[in-house]
């Protein structure tokens, strides 16, 4: 319906197309003004203030949700975290366990093999506890 | 598309566009079919096999915090880890997990010092090789480069750092949360494990209507023209939408350490007492940075160029974004193979 050609041959763009593309200039425009606000202090100023009180309500809220379940006499989730603390300390002395049965393993298997293993592991590098 | 078909095709577009946001939580991802090598606490260490291995030297890869590291292996056809794979490639996957309020008092060291050591040994005890090749990304490339820093006989071969913050003053965050008022502690505190819905508006508010607009508005536009890819923007949602909290005690370290004082670039971090040396990263380094990249500037990441002490150390400017530059519909032609040859020549006995 419009496409009657433009100076260098192209046809012209037709009304919806035009709409699309001034709708699309509009938008990069306000995206880029929006990112313009949000790298400004004052933004950066808000955004800490946001922050604080929402860990305000949220101190509340855990703590009077910890009450209540502690009065009625059901474990709250701090006792369930100290629970799991507890699980996985365990979990870190039996990594240890295994990492040192691993390297009592290399080891034998190298001294079976005479020696020529000499395959390094990342711990013996590391010396990660 | 005469004006009565564009009236017909509304309907229809908008139940196909309701359609595609309604079922994202049900897009495949992350479906390379892998096997688990090793879990301690929330980390597991998974590893894709290849059929046709070619190089000796696995690859390990290591993402951030924040967000899940299927990312990496985001959909069939789409895939980094399925391309690596394709490529030759024994393959490892670091998975943090998803952390809980009992993993508050994990601080970076944990990952560094104990989480990537303990990934590399059992990467090399399941592949039966001597060396790894690294591969992180985001905050997973600077745990990376930290712990080559603080140990520099670590059985790495090549260090390969993907769109990776090392120098953060000039950066959007550096601006939100180095500031006095930004109460770090308080948060860490507070929430115990920051909540990962809270560190996804962060990352969205840096460009909010891009964000919260563009991209369903794009999504419309595509689905009326009849040119969406529902699977695409399904795959890439959902990851988006998967966000994992933050332990505390990392999230507060993170900001601090790397906000607020800046200490990497500044050769003050010090992790167990530790100082991470850049100088002693001595491996084949290749520094990946996107031009468009708001979340860890490319001039964030340059400096590292000069800090590190190897002598092989390439990098590779793209245009792309922090994530699109690996997960865009043009990564798989326009840096997955420049990376694969970069580590091609350098994975060899």
């Amino acid at each position: 319906m419009a496409d009657k050609p433009n100076q260098d041959g192209a046809p012209a763009p037709t009304p919806e197309q035009e709409v699309r593309r001034l709708y699309e200039e509009a938008e990069t425009r306000v995206a880029r003004a929006a990112e313009r606000v949000v790298s400004r202090d004052s933004f950066g100023e808000l955004l800490a203030m946001v922050t604080e009180n929402a860990v305000a309500l949220t101190r509340i809220g855990n703590e009077a949700m910890d009450l209540v379940l502690r009065n009625l006499r059901i474990a709250s989730r701090q006792d369930i975290n100290r629970l799991t603390r507890a699980l996985g300390r365990t979990e870190d002395k039996l990594e240890q366990v295994l990492q040192e049965v691993e390297e009592l393993r290399d080891e034998l298997g190298s001294s079976s093999n005479g020696g020529s293993n000499s395959r390094r592991t990342s711990r013996r590098s590391s010396g990660s506890s | 598309m005469t004006a009565l078909e564009r009236l017909a095709r509304t309907p229809i577009a908008a139940l196909e566009f309701a359609n595609t946001i309604l079922t994202e939580r049900d897009a495949p991802i992350g479906t390379t079919p892998k096997d688990v090598v090793w879990t301690h606490r929330n980390t597991t260490l998974y590893r894709y096999r290849s059929t046709e291995r070619r190089y000796p030297v696995p690859v390990l890869l290591v993402f951030a915090l924040i967000n899940r590291p299927d990312i990496f292996d985001l959909r069939r056809g789409h895939s980094f880890v399925e391309f690596l794979v394709g490529e030759g490639y024994d393959v490892f996957m670091v998975d943090w997990g998803v952390p809980d309020e009992s993993d508050n008092d994990q601080g970076l060291d944990f990952y560094v010092c104990d989480e990537i050591p303990s990934a590399i040994r059992e990467t090399l005890r399941a592949s039966g090789q001597d060396e790894v090749s690294m591969l992180g990304w985001c905050i997973g490339g600077t745990l990376s480069l930290m712990h080559c820093g603080l140990f520099p006989d670590t059985p790495v071969r090549n260090l390969l750092l993907l769109t990776t913050p090392v120098d953060t003053s000039g950066s959007l965050y550096f601006n939100w949360t180095a500031r006095d008022s930004f109460d770090v502690d308080h948060v860490a505190e507070v929430y115990g494990s920051v909540p990962g819905r809270s560190i996804d508006w962060a990352n969205k508010m840096m460009k909010p209507v891009t964000n919260y607009w563009t991209t369903y508005r794009r999504l419309w536009q595509a689905i009326y023209d009849g040119e969406s890819k529902p699977d695409a923007h399904q795959a890439m949602a959902k990851w988006v939408a998967d966000n994992p909290p933050f332990p505390g005690k990392a999230y507060r370290e993170w900001i601090t350490f790397m906000y607020k004082e800046n200490r990497l670039v500044r050769e003050r971090m010090r992790l167990r007492g530790t100082r991470v040396d850049l100088r002693q990263v001595d491996q084949n380094v290749l520094v990946v940075t996107a031009g468009a990249d708001h979340i860890a500037p490319r001039q964030g990441t340059l400096p590292l160029l000069d800090m590190v002490g190897s002598e092989d150390v390439t990098h590779f400017d793209r245009p792309g974004g922090h994530i699109g530059l690996m997960a865009g519909s043009r990564a798989r032609k326009e840096i997955w193979p420049d990376i694969a040859e970069w580590l091609a020549e350098r994975s060899d006995r």
